[in-house]
């Protein structure tokens, strides 16, 4: 998982950087110059990753950052990973039908309910919390526009 | 000179002002608790909240927050071994042994009170320095500005992964930062670059949801993946007990708390190196002040020292972290890179006019820090019983709380759908480089200083043509920059040569 998220990543990176500079050396030189100094040698890192990754070489370097927890089983974090995202997207589709207000108390109330398992009384009242809190900082305090979905 | 340091207490005290900082204290002061949610997070989370704030409001809910954050993360390392923030590790090796001894009060008080003096020590740091530093900043052109970013994203590039691979993984996130900086209209032909004829790529991408993708949604898909609580079950019985006398310990041990605060800054001051690394060096330090062999080896079973020193080093890089950002435009860490964003929606270019005409807004984060702290620890003091409850707080339904701010938060960059996109792209990008051992610091840095060393670039080569690269100042930060680079492989190959020869 770990070097095959590497290798996705600096192909990814390589594809990019590639395409970032044959882009920029149709512009004029003021516009190109940065693009062109940074893309080539991030092109030559990323073909170097890449070509580490596929040499398969132990991979023991550790960054000094965050690390995902390993002591669940692959199988069910990849399923709980998958299910986040799904949540995640399916959030901002109805933010995108339903608009911000209405969307915000139906998916704190669906993901208690469906995923939490939470009873019906806690999850009505917690999304309702949620919702004021929504209402009063962000609508009534802050004033932030938040336009109606497609739907309504 | 004082004027301008009363006129930042004052500016502080008004009553606008310090709202927001009692705001962002609360704010800081839960997130520290918590383990899934970091400070750099937050500091994220709450950045596009700042647009319709005056400079010194905006900066002192942002500091007022991240000031803390250290402080209250260490009662999690403390009570539960599980560090509340990646900064505050350090503590649980002497402060968690403690506490299984039936001393978490006293080991909470030192830590408190260590994490006071260090914010103080910290925030004086960076008050001396003011004077110190603006000549030397006046005395830089844009060739030198810009050798200070490459030398900035070498120092994050190359410490802030182990082993050369690591050092090349972490050039390549800092190299992608730059170049997703570039997306946009360019500033010197008018050129769109990479916009596809997208409209909204026309301003190019922008900082906040970047910021919130690449870390908060990491963070919450290890959360739910977990499926656990943040922590287990309270220890029972009174925290209070023995606070008084952790208070007492850091007094007694006084000028180990001052050395390790002065380390503390001393790292916050260089680029790259952060909090992660002063609470060991802390560390290492407090177990280098024992004088016996038996001294020696009751660091890690519960030594107050061993608490002190990372307790008070963790807070003191605030201080020190926000010199070379305030009068260089050059973040030393993820946190200060999102600050650093702070300034630019604000309205503030960091730089010289931040010890000149903006002096009082630069004294008024040392008043905030100062005061932050001081405000955090009282309060600490007051509820020790009761913080501890807030880490049972079940993952379930802090994942969608969190949802639902991150998407607000995000949204509110340009208010356009656009950024929601953004935010959730760059966060499939963080997690790929968390799942694979990336380290997420120089891609923030890359695209904080994409667009400064751009435009310092262009003026320098414009103005001075190659010429700007035999400037001496330009010659000393080329060659600081190998050195940077250079150093770690060495010392990882001495290490290595070193053990080869133990075993032969």
């Amino acid at each position: 998982m770990h070097n095959k998220a590497s290798l996705a990543l600096s192909a990814a990176i390589m594809a990019c950087s590639g395409f970032a500079v044959y882009a920029a050396s149709s512009w004029p030189w003021k516009a190109a110059l940065f693009p062109i100094a940074i893309g080539i040698p991030v092109f030559c890192l990323a073909a170097a990753e890449v070509v580490w990754s596929l040499a398969g070489s132990a991979d023991t370097e550790r960054a000094m950052d965050f690390a995902m927890s390993d002591d669940v089983p692959a199988p069910i974090a990849t399923r709980r990973t998958a299910l986040t995202v799904a949540w995640m997207v399916g959030f901002f589709a109805a933010i995108a039908l339903i608009g911000f207000p209405y969307a915000v108390p139906l998916f704190v109330f669906l993901y208690l309910r469906l995923q939490g398992r939470e009873g019906w009384i806690f999850s009505v009242l917690f999304s309702a919390a949620v919702w004021l809190f929504f209402h009063l900082v962000f609508d009534r305090l802050l004033h932030l526009p938040f336009p109606a979905g497609w739907l309504f | 000179m004082i004027e301008a340091f009363l006129e930042g207490l004052l500016l502080v005290l008004q009553w606008k002002a310090f709202a927001f900082m009692l705001l962002g204290i609360v704010l800081g002061f839960w997130v520290g608790l918590l383990p899934g949610l970091g400070g750099t997070t937050t500091l994220a989370l709450m950045l596009p909240f700042i647009y319709a704030m005056q400079p010194i409001e905006g900066f002192a809910f942002l500091l007022g927050m991240h000031a803390v954050v250290a402080t209250t993360g260490d009662i999690t390392s403390v009570l539960f071994g599980v560090p509340g923030e990646g900064t505050t590790a350090a503590t649980i090796l002497d402060g968690h042994a403690m506490a299984k001894k039936g001393e978490a009060g006293r080991a909470l008080g030192a830590v408190l009170a260590s994490s006071l003096v260090g914010a103080l020590v910290g925030a004086l740091a960076l008050a001396l320095a003011v004077p110190v530093v603006r000549p030397l900043v006046l005395s830089f052109g844009s060739p030198e500005l810009f050798m200070i970013a490459i030398v900035g994203l070498a120092f994050i590039a190359s410490l802030s992964a182990q082993g050369a691979r690591g050092m090349m993984r972490g050039f390549l996130a800092g190299g992608l930062g730059l170049m997703v900086a570039t997306i946009g209209q360019d500033p010197q032909a008018g050129v769109a670059r990479y916009t596809f004829d997208v409209l909204y790529l026309w301003n190019g991408i922008d900082l906040v949801p970047v910021l919130i993708g690449i870390f908060a949604i990491p963070e919450i898909v290890d959360l739910a993946v977990r499926g656990t609580s943040i922590a287990g079950e309270l220890p029972k019985g009174s925290l209070n007990k023995g606070a008084f006398e952790g208070v007492k310990d850091t007094f007694r041990h006084f000028w180990l708390t001052i050395r390790c605060s002065l380390i503390g800054t001393f790292i916050g001051i260089m680029p790259g190196l952060g909090g992660a690394v002063s609470q060991w060096m802390a560390y290492g330090h407090a177990a280098q002040s024992a004088r016996t062999d038996e001294e020696r080896r009751g660091f890690g079973q519960g030594d107050v020292r061993g608490v002190l020193g990372p307790g008070a080093a963790n807070n003191s890089k605030e201080g020190g972290a926000l010199i070379p950002t305030v009068a260089f435009g050059v973040p030393g860490s993820s946190s200060m890179a999102i600050l650093l964003g702070g300034f630019f929606v604000l309205g503030l270019v960091p730089g010289p006019d931040m010890l000149t005409k903006h002096l009082t807004v630069t004294f008024s984060m040392v008043w905030t820090i100062v005061l932050a702290n001081v405000i955090t620890v009282l309060a600490c003091f007051l509820l020790l019983n009761h913080l501890a409850k807030l880490t049972t707080v079940r993952g379930q339904l802090l994942i969608p709380v969190i949802v639902v701010l991150i998407f607000i938060g995000a949204y509110t960059g340009n208010n356009h759908y656009g950024d929601i996109i953004v935010m959730l792209v760059f966060g499939a990008v963080g997690w790929l480089m968390v799942v694979g051992g990336w380290p997420r610091a120089p891609f923030v840095l890359g695209l904080v200083l994409g667009k400064i060393a751009e435009n310092y670039l262009y003026i320098s080569v414009a103005r001075y043509e190659a010429a700007w690269l035999m400037r001496p100042i330009v010659l000393v930060l080329i060659a600081l920059a190998v050195a940077v680079i250079c150093y770690p492989l060495i010392q990882s190959r001495r290490s290595r040569a070193r053990a080869a020869a133990r075993h032969a």
